[in-house]
């Protein structure tokens, strides 16, 4: 089991961020690497990849709000 | 930079064909159209923008383009058109609206197309400079050789196309070369009346480009000036600015009363005709002599005779074929 | 779409969606370059061209000065000379500053040669509001390019169609007014419509232009829609399926060429028709639609056709306001209700 974790240095501030878009479904197979979700802080966005390869459990939806450090979704 | 007499002879050759050509235009044109003048009867229907004394501008210019470089010019294309090799007889029947014209009559003389010498031109304002800049980007992107000349009127230089293609085409350092033909004159309004500068070459430095004014619509000083900048576009030095002093000697379109001219003009620029000039001149230097002159003038003639019979004899098109030819 | 399960799944944006295709289209055709305001460095203000810069470089990805006239008019000039290029009309509300380049250089310049060049070219740009940018920022108007001969128009509601339209826009050797709605684009703050982010095959495809798509299949009521009208009508028919009523959807996917076959044939079958169109309603693609029905066959319908498009008026900014005026599925539902009561 793998966490998605948004990397603490993806953005500088300390602003919280929204998961605009899910790039791979629910129980998909992803491979390191695949880009799998884009979450957004102000205007900008900022994608999330594949920390390893196997089955993806999402844990948070698109339009949560999210945080530098939170699991976003699983890996397994 | 001088031309050879090779040059000045072609530059003799195609202002008189440009003129003959107009002339029979001009004589066609009220055919049908008398004593009732109704613009859409006659052999040459529609508007009729005739370029009788601005010829030294097109060929000045054209005289250092061959077929592969590309032209944009303006509601008033004839002149810039035969310098550039478009095809005569198909330009003639287009402008007579027959099915064997440049478009198949779609156009007719405000849009004359002529893909084998890279010819074409908008019958709207300034608006033929951002295909002109376009096409010049498209030989630096390519690596391919050719420059870009557009054609533009003085009362162009006040619309927004004129600055935006300006500072693309500097910017950009792109092969193209803008021509200004000031005939004083936008329909009735003067340049004076129309334009905060007296001349318009020295808007070149609000884009960082060199700007010239040719006076005295002189094809041998415009062959000069556009000989510099041409080669400076071919040498990838980037966009040129020139104005060219030039007159029309018939009205803004055919049926102008012209009641805006001040009272003499027409006489003066009528004695200051460029073709008779041009022959003087060439007798003068010894380019030419008198029996050549004349050879040249009946081989005009010729050719322009030649163009209208086509244009008289060729089929109107099916009108049918008004639904094609809208997508490629 | 219908899901894919199991490996390679892949979901993209509508943003993704273009700026994959371009891409494709870049790697094998050097003849494509994309010229347009914050297109490079950027990635474009809706995110339909990000990384293109960074494979294909400045000389190919051109971020240009605010002179809309210029680049449009640049484009129809390398177009007739051989390139392919791509331009951004970053709103397209901006038309206006333009539109010469577009309607009477881009779109005329094929008739007026006689078919003797070719203007390979494509315009992309945004459309739509929801998101109070105002009446400046907020329109759609299809129906004024639609209107104007010489353009082909697409406006895709989706990403599989996004990428498979600008695939076949960018081999097509006229012009093309590629017209995507900045609520489908899942750019989060413009508004997201999850249903815009569908599965899209990696390589290369196309879609013919002129094929609308019917997106579920109905019997009662045909609902016609284009780029975000398509996801409001599908959720009308959500909403109708619960009280027995089966809705089909249409999307149209181009609005030039206009595949009126679909519509009439769905119509045959239903009896009904309701346009929604999120551009104004008056002289525009909802009366079109419907006209295109009507004066080929009347018997069959069973009530008066009906439109849920934007008002007549100028977009406002205020919240309630232009909610108010936008359409949305329960106007879709109550268009029904109109039709079941005549």
């Amino acid at each position: 089991m793998t966490d998605i974790i948004i990397p603490i240095d993806l953005w500088a501030e300390d602003r919280e961020a929204v998961v605009t878009a899910w790039l791979a479904r629910d129980g998909a197979e992803v491979r390191e690497g695949d880009l799998l979700a884009e979450i957004m802080v102000e205007k900008v966005q900022h994608e999330i990849r594949a920390p390893a390869t196997g089955r993806l459990t999402i844990l948070r939806q698109a339009d949560d709000i999210v945080r530098k450090g939170d699991a976003i979704g699983r890996i397994g | 930079m001088a031309p050879t007499i090779a040059q000045k002879r072609w530059m003799y050759r195609h202002m008189l064909i440009s003129r003959r050509f107009e002339e029979a235009i001009e004589r066609i044109y009220f055919e049908g159209k008398t004593p009732a003048f109704n613009m859409a009867n006659g052999p040459i229907p529609g508007e009729m923008h005739l370029s009788n004394g601005q010829e030294p501008c097109a060929v000045g210019v054209c005289a250092h383009l061959d077929a592969g470089d590309v032209v944009t010019s303006t509601h008033r294309p004839h002149h810039v058109a035969v310098a550039k090799g478009v095809d005569l007889k198909r330009m003639a029947a287009e402008i007579f609206g027959k099915a064997a014209g440049l478009s198949g009559g779609r156009g007719g003389h405000m849009h004359i197309f002529d893909p084998a010498v890279n010819f074409s031109c908008s019958g709207i304002i300034a608006q033929g400079m951002g295909p002109a800049v376009g096409a010049a980007l498209s030989r630096k992107l390519q690596g391919k050789p050719g420059v870009a000349v557009a054609f533009l009127g003085e009362g162009a230089v006040n619309q927004g196309a004129f600055h935006e293609t300006l500072n693309l085409a500097a910017l950009w350092q792109l092969p193209v070369v803008f021509v200004v033909e000031d005939n004083a004159w936008g329909i009735s309004v003067s340049k004076r009346q129309s334009t905060a500068v007296p001349r318009n070459d020295v808007r070149a430095a609000a884009y960082g480009m060199p700007g010239t004014y040719v006076p005295g619509n002189d094809p041998l000083a415009v062959f000069a000036a556009a000989g510099e900048a041409i080669e400076r576009a071919r040498g990838g030095a980037g966009p040129t600015l020139i104005e060219i002093e030039t007159y029309r000697l018939a009205g803004h379109f055919m049926g102008d009363a012209e009641g805006y001219r001040p009272a003499g003009e027409k006489d003066a620029l009528f004695a200051r005709d460029p073709i008779p000039a041009l022959r003087r001149r060439l007798i003068e230097d010894g380019s030419l002599d008198e029996a050549e002159a004349d050879a040249i003038e009946a081989a005009a003639q010729a050719t322009v005779d030649e163009a209208i019979a086509f244009a008289r004899a060729a089929d109107y098109p099916a009108p049918e074929t008004a639904l094609e030819r809208v997508f490629a | 779409m219908t899901e894919q399960t199991g490996r390679n799944e892949r979901r993209l944006t509508i943003a993704r969606a273009m700026a994959e295709a371009v891409a494709q289209e870049m790697r094998i055709d050097p003849r494509v370059f994309l010229m347009g305001e914050d297109i490079a460095t950027l990635g474009g203000v809706f995110g339909n061209t990000r990384g293109l810069v960074e494979e294909f470089g400045p000389e190919r990805v051109r971020d240009t000065p605010i002179s809309e006239t210029a680049f449009i008019g640049a484009a129809v000039g390398a177009a007739a000379d051989g390139m392919r290029p791509v331009v951004e009309l970053m709103f397209v509300d901006f038309f206006g500053v333009c539109m010469d380049a577009i309607y009477n250089l881009m779109a005329k310049n094929i008739y007026f040669s006689g078919g003797g060049i070719k203007v390979p070219m494509v315009l992309m740009t945004s459309t739509g509001g929801g998101y109070s940018d105002a009446g400046q920022h907020s329109q759609c108007l299809y129906a004024t390019f639609a209107h104007l001969p010489g353009m082909k128009v697409v406006a895709p509601s989706n990403a599989y169609d996004a990428k498979g339209l600008m695939t076949a826009a960018l081999r097509d050797d006229s012009p093309v007014v590629y017209m995507f709605h900045k609520g489908l684009q899942g750019m989060g703050w413009l508004g997201t419509e999850p249903g815009a982010t569908v599965d899209v095959p990696e390589t290369s495809y196309t879609l013919p232009f002129g094929q609308a798509a019917v997106v579920r299949e109905g019997r009662d009521v045909t609902i016609v829609g284009l780029a975000m009208g398509v996801h409001n009508a599908l959720k009308a028919a959500d909403d109708l399926a619960r009280r027995g009523v089966s809705a089909e959807v249409i999307d149209l996917r181009t609005l030039v060429p206009l595949d009126r076959d679909t519509i009439r044939r769905s119509v045959a079958k239903t009896g009904r028709l309701i346009v929604v169109d999120e551009d104004y309603h008056s002289f525009g693609v909802s009366g079109e639609i419907i006209a295109s029905v009507v004066e080929h066959d009347l018997r069959g319908l069973k009530a008066p056709p009906q439109r849920v498009a934007y008002p007549d008026v100028p977009i406002p900014f205020s919240r309630p306001m232009e909610q108010f005026c936008l359409p949305n599925p329960a106007k879709i539902v109550q268009a029904f209700d109109r039709m079941a009561q005549a």
